[in-house]
């Protein structure tokens, strides 16, 4: 792992195209600003490993019969099929 | 309009084959860009967001309207940006459904899906304000 050392204020380029600076310190938490293209995906580590793991958790196999849950739609008044709700 | 393969079981109700084009996959399956979303009448407002390329393997999914009636998706501008979302309006969310061994299930209210519904183009967004959502939100049986 490449290690830099910043005051607040500089800047670490990378690839030409995402810039990171450290905005300020405070006590133990830094503060980072990120200029990226907006193709290029940013998160927060944690956030983006536990929704990673929620997502592999949730993947099913062969459509499993789906269990009774108590929904704010009934079916009987929202006769609205999927298709209506997408690309009219 | 695709005709996607069918699984052995499939019931045949199924009606939507609009492909949704996910250009970064969703987290931990990034390789994975192309889906559809299939709806049976007797699963609402249950759908399953199937990977294209491979029948079998399919997130069960519902709109968070179904859910929760408060929901406050803040969606970075970076996201509506690249979603090109013209209008709150053109966003269809759809929260992804984990299906517990037990019988019970979590809805991810954390991280939607987020479709562009002109464009079909969509993505699994990290709300701004994800933190006050629970990624596992629990669905109570009926």
């Amino acid at each position: 792992m490449l290690i830099l050392s910043r005051k607040p204020g500089e800047s670490i380029v990378i690839d030409g195209r995402i810039v990171v600076t450290v905005i300020r310190l405070d006590g133990e938490m830094v503060k980072v600003g990120i200029s990226a293209p907006r193709e290029v995906p940013v998160h927060r580590q944690e956030v983006y490993d536990e929704i990673q793991r929620n997502n592999v958790e949730a993947l099913t196999e062969n459509r499993p019969r789906i269990p009774r849950f108590v929904t704010k739609q009934s079916s009987a008044t929202h006769r609205k099929p999927a298709p209506a709700l997408l690309g009219h | 309009m695709i005709t996607a393969e069918m699984t052995e079981t499939e019931t045949c109700q199924t009606e939507a084959r609009d492909i949704i084009r996910l250009p970064f996959g969703l987290l931990g399956f990034e390789h994975v860009k192309q889906y559809i979303l299939l709806a049976n009448p007797a699963e609402e407002p249950f759908m399953w967001f199937q990977m294209l390329d491979d029948v079998k393997r399919a997130f069960l999914v519902a709109p968070p309207a179904s859910i929760v009636s408060d929901y406050q998706p803040d969606i970075s501008d970076d996201e509506v940006d690249f979603l090109e979302l013209a209008d709150p309006a053109d966003a269809f969310l759809l929260n992804i459904v984990t299906l517990n061994r037990n019988g019970s299930a979590t809805v991810n209210l954390k991280g939607p899906i987020v479709v562009n519904r002109r464009t079909l183009i969509g993505k699994q967004v990290i709300l701004n304000n994800a933190a006050q959502y629970s990624l596992h939100h629990p669905l109570t049986a009926s």
